[in-house]
């Protein structure tokens, strides 16, 4: 375990003076289902998750479901389970197909909880489905030594092992891993991940690759830029994933994944039609999405 | 304001993706088949070899045609075809189809696929279609039949008064009843086989009875020639592997792990 810090990200600052784009329509619906608990502690989480006194509490089974009902009428396209770590939830197996009878599901995790058991359970969910069920795995980099440096002594066997398990059952993962190891030059990331991944015998690898962003853990490596009125000339805001994404999480509906949690970035205290309106851009991640396209989506 | 076909039956064409020689087929095919009218759903070109050789047999026949994001990528001279692709190998073979594409597609031709409508609305007998390329709401929209759920496209059927949503883009079929008794419909591609390892594509026949009934059609058509065709051309070994096959090679990054565990890649 590394022994990192569990505080909040830093919220907001309340400015007028902050960029605010139109909300387009409801795409996806996401649920930050365990808060910000861990098994894990990495040194670059952009929400500073852990296994000790996390700062943002899960949710519970009701205020999912309800969400759910809603998104539906909504004609929201799809769902994301994501934390912390989802299979730290005792009911994420039941959420799951709840989420699924009514759309298409992903499921982001670390993987190191997903043994043969649960690996079957998600083998069924999937099958029952009309729906797609994606599972992300994160990794950070194609070697032991250089992933367990960011995510802690043995995650990258436990996540590979779940690659594979989710392999064999023809659910084929998304490995998703962000820059934070990656050296400069060639070959890129991506193409470790493929060469490692084909390796151990992953048929069809899947692989998304995420910017640093500059929160939580890794909030000094950004350089506090916020965004202004200026920067949205000529600017398709549609790029920003605020215009087409809500999160419902502790305390609330928030404007995206990364500031999920935060009072600042609260749009609604209670259901997604209250949290349909205009997202101020006000904390430097936004300039991370501004500036790279970032996506916390599959595509 | 909807236009009312005179027609009884109709044929849908999903993308065709330079494909001429399986467009010349599903035409004869259609025709064969009593189709009084025939609309494309968009994405003449990509992927296939010749593209200005579809633009004849589209006119020749009468085909009235919405427009794909291929299509308005062309003829804007945009830098991609924007599929929307990250995956540096589905990038890299959607920069050669792109490229290729542009460069064979003559001034005239362009101007054609400008011109071309987003949506269109139409009525067969009592059934209300709207007809697009991806979704009524994004040209490039990917509406797979295990990630487009119920509710959104009755939401899409609410918004754009229809009955029957008709759209391609992802270039696998399916149809679907939806809860509220309309229907949603993706016609399939004209331009390469479905990933199922045949080689022969599918167009959509619609009919106008007491109910409106939809029927996929197959069409196998001389995909030898067109594989030689787009090895003569230049075009990557994996788009001509495809054309022989039957399984997709690339540009597998949007498919969802439904779909994509139904295929050998």
């Amino acid at each position: 375990m590394l022994g990192l810090s569990v505080r909040a990200p830093r919220d907001i600052a309340a400015s007028s003076s902050a960029p605010r784009v139109e909300f387009r329509e409801l795409e996806q619906v996401w649920f930050q289902i365990t808060g910000t608990l861990c098994n894990l502690a990495c040194r670059h989480c952009f929400n500073s998750s852990g296994p000790h006194e996390p700062w943002l509490a899960g949710l519970d089974v009701e205020t999912v479901r309800r969400h759910i009902r809603e998104a539906e009428t909504l004609g929201a396209r799809e769902f994301y389970f994501t934390g912390g770590e989802p299979f730290l939830h005792p009911e994420i197996l039941a959420l799951l197909a709840d989420a699924l009878a009514v759309a298409p599901t992903t499921v982001l995790t670390n993987g190191t909880l997903i043994d043969d058991p649960t690996a079957d359970r998600l083998t069924q969910l999937a099958a029952a489905a009309l729906y797609s069920l994606e599972i992300r795995v994160s990794l950070d980099a194609p070697t032991a030594a250089e992933n367990d440096a960011i995510r802690g002594r043995g995650s990258f066997a436990k996540a590979l092992a779940a690659v594979r398990r989710l392999v064999a059952r023809d659910l084929y993962p998304i490995v998703t891993a962000t820059e934070i190891a990656a050296p400069p030059g060639s070959p890129s990331l991506y193409e470790r991940l493929h060469a490692m991944l084909r390796a151990a015998g992953v048929a069809r690898p899947r692989i998304k690759i995420l910017p640093v962003l500059p929160t939580g853990r890794c909030e000094s490596r950004g350089d506090g830029r916020r965004l202004t009125a200026g920067d949205l000339e000529g600017f398709d805001p549609a790029r920003l994933q605020c215009t087409r994404t809500r999160v419902v999480a502790a305390g609330g509906v928030y404007a995206c994944p990364i500031l999920a949690g935060l009072p600042g970035a609260r749009l609604a205290g209670e259901g997604l039609a209250a949290a349909l309106g205009p997202t101020a851009l006000a904390h430097p991640a936004c300039s991370t999405c501004y500036e790279t396209g970032i996506a916390c989506g599959n595509s | 304001m909807r236009e009312l076909l005179s027609a009884r039956r109709v044929a849908l064409l999903g993308g065709v993706y330079s494909n001429h020689l399986a467009l010349e087929a599903a035409l004869a095919d259609a025709r064969a088949r009593g189709a009084e009218a025939i609309f494309c759903l968009g994405d003449l070109g990509g992927f296939g070899p010749h593209p200005d050789r579809v633009f004849p047999l589209l006119r020749d026949a009468g085909v009235t045609s919405v427009q794909g994001n291929y299509d308005l990528s062309v003829a804007q001279g945009a830098v991609d075809c924007a599929c929307g692709y990250t995956d540096p190998r589905d990038t890299h073979f959607a920069r050669l189809s792109y490229e290729y594409t542009v460069r064979n597609t003559s001034t005239e031709n362009r101007r054609w696929l400008r011109a071309l409508p987003p949506t269109l609305k139409v009525a067969l007998g009592d059934t209300r279609l709207l007809l697009c390329h991806g979704s009524p709401r994004r040209i490039n929209e990917f509406l797979w039949e295990t990630t487009t759920p119920n509710g959104l496209l009755e939401r899409f059927c609410r918004e754009t008064e229809s009955d029957l949503l008709c759209f391609t883009h992802t270039g696998i079929k399916w149809h679907r009843a939806l809860p509220s008794g309309r229907h949603a419909l993706n016609v399939g591609a004209l331009g390469r086989p479905e990933n199922d390892g045949a080689p022969r594509v599918w167009y959509t026949l619609l009919t106008a009875d007491h109910e409106l009934s939809v029927e996929f059609v197959p069409v196998s058509y001389d995909h030898e020639t067109l594989a030689r065709e787009m090895t003569r051309e230049g075009l990557p070994d994996e788009f001509v592997e495809t054309i022989r096959s039957g399984w997709w090679t690339c540009c597998l990054e949007s498919m969802p792990v439904k779909e994509r565990s139904r295929g050998r890649y």
